[in-house]
């Protein structure tokens, strides 16, 4: 079969809030493929989604043309030595290799995401668009709109995450990336760069529906010589058989594929070139993700820790609630010492490590309610292609960890089967980001918090907190207002997110380390303050311009709102797009009945 | 010879820094407390219908990172046949700990009895228990 004519012309047409559009792609066959849109009209996909979509793109690929002049720019690669060693510019070949797989559009099964749509420089590498922040939580896939489940985490430090290990002598698990641990890192010895193979086979994202996919992408990449001057001369030579570009056109989970993970068929030894490929794409990704590029610890508590700089007093009010009453650091190490009792002086020494990452690779269940926004619960149904990302509807349970340990939907395979007995001691719990970067924005606009302008982010992994400000109030008063209701459900004369929290999604192993830490309204604004001065590209000589790469590419628009609006505050930022959880059916047998069950019973 | 020898010991050395970093970012082990005492509680923090909250303070027992709190209860006093535990995380800069722990869907208007006591995340008592206490659920629809 003639590859020409597996080109066609797909043709999306959608209704999104009273939006008609079409797109083109190139495409398996000459058929018409309508969009996947199993949601409420004009409830759960935002308005400007399309848009913003074509923004986002427009952003990725001014990048990925940089990063092709930075190719260029290179000098010409030098092996010497032995083991054989890219001399003088290996480091900034492989980010540069990295930067360009990063920003690669071509790398999803439409052509149409790279893996920086969902993460951009200017959101501390998370997601880019406000409007998807504010509603479905998840973004949209190459499939449109097919999107995953949580929401898309920061790349900044990722590679700092080690492999995931059960620390035997303290009976937690360490390490890992997403937030339910399920990128182990166990084949590469990187939980980062085995995290940057997940997402081009994820049904839900790049929708590749082999891995071996990628190595056909690259044998036709502008920038082929690069990845072969890395990773040596035919490593992309593979014999790929004549249907592969319309079985890489075809999304991941089709029903075509009755289930088979490598539908291209390849010799033996093609697809261990295949798989070769794969791995060196992630490893390729993470040593970008750990360049200066991307993780420079330049934030203002760096230079502070320096000497370069003098935290605010509101800074160091923050930072001291922080470790104290506040009692972050119990998760978030921060390298500080120990607490000042009344009547010590702070010395200003940071004794167990000069670059605290603000996190401790591990994991919690914070007690997040169920946020009925989240894109996976309304995804129940067939689509075009036949594949069904969510069965379970809303009897769909993210019990995070748990899921993962026991191989359960929505995650992925657990690749150390001692470690299943411990998924109901896992239950609920999600990986505890580092703070680094929460509150990075595009400089035009310089905060999260309304009325701005403001980026609108979310927080937590279902995205269900919009403001730094409602983050800290969560911790502070998770069971001070507690609620025996759903999202959505806050009785009359109270506010949800400001004195009502409704019940969480997942109880079991519940970290009551949080929930009721006494702070006062002023003590949570410190705390937000100090979570500021964790990002990156502080510029001691002019703090008002940031030196972080590339955060002037954001071309959207910031929010703002009007004060005499109840709405636009920090403590109440995205409640108008609260929405009412419907009735909710028991979690489903498929993920709270799988062995071991968890320790009691999830409704 | 040498320089074979010179340099496994410098890749050992790195190895050993870069695993040191590492292990520098994760929650410490620190010295178990001498004894362990109860300073404040317990007391419930909450009593709705169907959430309570038992809270108490304790001096910081140190140990593993991660410790449970635990509620033994019952309507019977001398019968608390059931358990609720709930995790926490030592902050090792901090000299005292406060464990709280969730009980979900209690009977409303009935009062419970309860002792507490806590332990390290492989089930390793601190050695202290509190006397057993009491409190009374909010009727069903009260409050919240």
């Amino acid at each position: 079969m003639k590859r020409t004519t597996l080109l066609a012309t797909l043709i999306i047409c959608a209704g999104i809030g009273g939006t008609v559009f079409l797109s083109t792609h190139p495409v398996a066959a000459q058929v018409v493929v309508p969009p996947y849109s199993p949601y409420p009209p004009g409830i759960i996909l935002p308005n400007d989604l399309v848009s913003e979509i074509a923004r986002v793109r427009r952003e990725v690929s001014v990048i990925f043309n940089q990063a092709i002049g930075e190719w260029r720019a290179l000098p010409p690669a030098t092996l010497s030595g032995l083991p054989p060693t890219i001399q003088g510019s290996g480091y900034t070949t492989v980010q540069t290799l990295g930067k360009l797989l990063n920003f690669d559009e071509n790398m999803s099964v439409f052509k149409n995401r790279a893996c920086a749509f969902c993460h951009m420089p200017y959101a501390g590498f998370s997601g880019p668009i406000p409007s998807v922040n504010l509603t479905m939580v998840a973004y949209p896939g190459s499939y449109e709109f097919r999107a995953g489940k949580r929401t898309a985490q920061r790349y900044t430090y990722s590679p700092r995450y080690p492999v995931l290990q059960f620390n035997q002598p303290q009976g937690l698990f360490v390490g890992g990336n997403f937030w339910d641990g399920r990128s182990t890192g166990y084949l590469l010895q990187s939980a980062d760069a085995e995290q940057a193979q997940h997402p081009p086979v994820d049904s839900q994202e790049h929708g590749l529906p082999d891995t071996a996919c990628i190595a056909y992408r690259l044998t036709t990449a502008v920038y082929r010589p690069l990845f072969e001057t890395v990773w040596g001369v035919g490593s992309l030579n593979i014999t790929f058989p004549a249907n592969t570009d319309q079985i890489c056109s075809t999304p991941a989970g089709a029903a075509v594929f009755a289930g088979s993970a490598t539908p291209i068929q390849l010799t033996p030894e093609d697809r261990t070139k295949a798989n070769s490929v794969y791995n060196h794409w992630g490893q390729s990704i993470s040593f970008f993700e750990d360049s200066p590029e991307v993780s420079p610890f330049t934030s203002k508590v760096d230079y502070a820790l320096a000497g370069l700089a003098t935290l605010s007093p509101d800074e160091i009010a923050g930072r001291n609630l922080f470790r104290g009453k506040g009692n972050c650091n119990s998760c978030h190490l921060d390298g500080q010492s120990t607490l000042l009792t009344p009547g010590q002086t702070d010395t200003g020494t940071f004794a167990t490590n000069a670059r605290p990452l603000f996190t401790c690779f591990g994991y919690s269940n914070l007690g997040l309610p169920l946020n009925p926004r989240d894109a996976i619960l309304y995804q129940s149904t067939p689509d075009f292609f036949g594949f069904t990302a969510n069965p379970f509807g809303f009897a769909y349970r993210d019990l995070g960890l748990g899921t993962f340990l026991r191989s359960g939907p929505g995650s992925a395979p657990n690749p150390n089967s001692t470690w299943t007995q411990y998924a109901p001691r896992m239950d609920g719990r999600q990986q505890v980001s580092t703070v680094r970067n929460v509150a990075m924005t595009p400089p035009q606009c310089p905060t999260t918090e309304a009325p701005g302008p403001y980026f609108q982010k979310e927080f937590f992994h279902n995205g269900y907190i919009k403001s730094l400000k409602q983050l800290v109030h969560f911790y502070n008063t998770r069971d001070k207002f507690p609620f025996n209701v759903t999202s959505g459900h806050c009785p009359a004369g109270t506010i949800e997110k400001v004195d009502c929290w409704p019940m969480p999604e997942v109880t079991n192993n519940m970290d009551m380390t949080v929930g009721n830490l006494n702070l006062t309204d002023a003590e949570e604004n410190l705390i937000v303050t100090v979570m500021t001065a964790l990002t990156d590209g502080y510029n001691p000589a002019n703090p008002n311009v940031s030196t972080y790469p590339n955060i002037n590419t954001f071309t959207g628009a910031c929010s703002i709102c009007n004060p005499a609006n109840p709405n636009c505050s920090p403590s109440r930022q995205g409640n108008e797009f609260l929405i009412p959880t419907p009735p909710l059916p028991p979690c489903a047998s498929g993920i709270c009945g799988v062995a071991p069950l968890p320790t009691k019973p999830i409704p | 010879m040498n320089k074979l020898l010179l340099k496994l010991v410098i890749t050992a050395g790195a190895s050993v820094l870069v695993s040191g970093l590492v292990v520098a970012q994760l929650s410490p082990t620190t010295p178990k407390a001498t004894k362990v005492r109860i300073a404040k509680g317990p007391e419930p923090e909450i009593t709705r219908d169907y959430l309570t909250i038992i809270r108490w303070t304790t001096n910081n027992p140190g140990g593993l990172p991660e410790h449970y709190g635990v509620v033994h209860y019952g309507t019977d006093p001398k019968n608390l046949s059931q358990t609720a535990k709930s995790p926490i995380r030592l902050n090792p800069g901090h000299d005292s700990t406060v464990f709280r722990v969730r009980m979900e869907r209690l009977k409303a208007a009935t009062t419970y009895y309860y002792t507490v006591e806590s332990e390290d995340a492989k089930g390793t008592s601190d050695g202290v228990k509190s006397t057993v206490k009491q409190f009374t659920t909010d009727p069903q629809g009260a409050g919240r």
